[in-house]
């Protein structure tokens, strides 16, 4: 089931693309059961397929996943996404420990960017995207002011997400920018548009300049 | 989007009908022109022409003015000016660049995907013509400003280089001074970092030191001369000449990059380390275009006669080991 390429210790020697971290910080407990899991699962494929179909976002896009549902699970060390060769699909159950998964994602996002720093790679600014249908069910208010600071000193962009009856105002803790609300279950048409935002970040010359994204109309209601 | 029209006619009042869009940019849409291949046209958006579109207009027509036989073979320059069905200008045609982009070459891994075969003599007379191409629209008083190796296209097998997204260009006309109002720091020398674009005047001296990253970044297949081992990011490092490559090994990156760059003849790593370093603060210490002209051109001979290895890294012929080299 679990058929993730091994990132390869040699990949930040060898490719000479400037990278972007991209982590998913996915709330799968057991409210998503059905078909909104599924419709998260068919969004997640169709983010790594379009993002493998442009070469140059391939080479620059490095994905991670960590879901929260029942427990926290790495589910995808930062890969780059010309190696993910296929994704496994997220099961529903459990509370939502969305805390402790954005810690270990800040933590995660931490390390990867010192190993960039070590091996000389240049990288634009980290996304870490984060996805729930309800209320953490554990302690998020220290994580979710280290988020937002980082945030604020614009060295990752944070994008939360709210689907349903998620909490706006306990998402939007995360960020500086506010919480927007999925439209249905369009995951489809939200990955489409984050791996649209992907190849521009990743076709622009320059690592230290806000890249402006598409719209969001596509999938975010008012 | 899709309720636009998508019929434009010229100067003339002829009309022509545009076939599938292209490409989607920061400031408008690339259409192909039906039954004309050779041919597209630049639809800027809406609410760009409504901000600008008297600024863009005027420069358009400026540029047009300014087009000479050979800048339009090398350069796609704006030739027809466009109307939409209430007659109100939203752009021009010109012709169809050719080719790959530069960016796909000057990269260890797609290289061999998208320029099968490549060589060292292949990059070299590339960029012989592209210093060329440059120093073509020094002479016509133009700038090119925002150096991107995405707006460089190259056919592969040939010498062919054509320069595209050129309504972004510096000039003057007329006692006009049109600025480039776009640009990225990762290619802007230091003396004009921290300036917005538009109020950059570029000079032969910058144009010369973001050349020289694009010359960098194709022969040394990707890397920008500014990354560097537990460094900073590329912007801090050029704001302080902090160039890794020098005359040994000091941090550069792991891997196969220093072979690379140790098997580029004498004169070509001179020029990138004065460029790199005294010129990153001082302009007058950059290598000119006609300098790098000169290199490129020894080298492409020394190239051909053997003296000097053709054959480039294969970065990931041998996937476990962690040493490569470049031959």
């Amino acid at each position: 089931m679990a058929t993730y390429q091994l990132n390869s210790s040699s990949d930040l020697i060898e490719n000479p693309s400037p990278r972007c971290a991209c982590m998913l910080v996915l709330d799968t407990s057991a409210s998503m059961f059905g078909q909104p899991i599924r419709e998260l699962n068919s969004g997640v494929q169709a983010f790594i397929s379009a993002i493998k179909e442009d070469d140059m976002a391939a080479c620059s896009v490095e994905l991670g996943v960590i879901t929260a549902g029942g427990k926290v699970t790495e589910q995808l060390p930062f890969t780059t996404a010309m190696n993910i060769s296929q994704c496994r699909h997220f099961a529903a159950s459990g509370l939502t420990p969305l805390g402790e998964a954005m810690e270990l994602a800040l933590d995660r996002l931490e390390e990867r960017t010192a190993a960039y720093r070590k091996a000389g790679v240049a990288y634009y600014q980290p996304w870490l995207v984060v996805i729930s249908d309800g209320v953490p069910t554990d302690q998020w208010q220290a994580v979710s002011a280290r988020a937002r600071s980082l945030a604020q000193q614009r060295k990752m962009v944070v994008m939360p997400v709210g689907v349903e009856e998620a909490d706006l105002e306990a998402l939007s803790a995360f960020s500086t920018r506010p919480a927007k609300r999925l439209d249905g279950l369009k995951f489809r048409e939200f990955f489409l548009w984050l791996s649209a935002s992907m190849s521009r970040v990743s076709a622009s010359a320059s690592t230290t300049e806000q890249v402006r994204l598409p719209p969001t109309d596509s999938w975010d209601s008012i | 989007m899709a309720l636009r029209a998508r019929v434009v006619t010229d100067s003339l009042g002829k009309t022509r009908r545009l076939g599938k869009r292209l490409e989607r940019g920061g400031e408008g849409e690339i259409f192909a022109l039906q039954e004309r291949p050779d041919v597209i046209v630049k639809w800027y958006y809406p609410e760009v022409l409504k901000k600008r579109g008297d600024e863009l207009h005027r420069k358009v027509e400026a540029m047009r003015e300014l087009r000479d036989a050979h800048m339009t073979r090398d350069v796609c320059w704006p030739l027809i000016r466009v109307f939409d069905d209430k007659h109100r200008w939203i752009g021009f045609a010109m012709y169809r660049a050719r080719g790959v982009r530069m960016g796909f070459l000057a990269h260890a891994l797609l290289y061999q995907r998208y320029f099968p075969g490549l060589d060292r003599r292949q990059i070299v007379d590339y960029l012989i013509r592209f210093v060329e191409i440059v120093q073509q629209l020094h002479r016509a008083g133009v700038c090119i400003g925002d150096y991107n190796l995405n707006n460089i296209f190259c056919v592969p097998s040939t010498q062919e280089v054509t320069l595209i997204d050129c309504d972004s260009y510096q000039l003057r006309m007329g006692g006009t001074f049109y600025p480039c109002p776009v640009g990225s720091p990762d290619m802007t020398p230091k003396e004009h970092q921290g300036v917005a674009f538009r109020d950059i005047v570029r000079t032969p001296r910058s144009e010369a030191f973001s050349l020289a990253i694009v010359l960098f970044k194709c022969l040394m297949l990707g890397r920008h001369p500014y990354d560097i081992v537990g460094g900073d990011d590329p912007v801090r490092n050029l704001r302080r000449g902090n160039f890794a490559y020098g005359h040994g090994q000091r941090d550069v990156p792991q891997g196969a990059w220093y072979d690379l760059w140790r098997e580029l003849p004498e004169p070509i790593r001179d020029l990138f380390v004065t460029t790199f370093t005294a010129g990153a603060t001082a302009p007058s210490r950059r290598a000119t275009l006609a300098q790098w002209h000169a290199a490129l051109t020894t080298y492409r001979q020394q190239l051909e006669a053997g003296e000097c290895p053709r054959e480039l890294a294969r970065p990931s012929a041998k996937p476990d080991s962690q040493v490569l080299h470049a031959r």
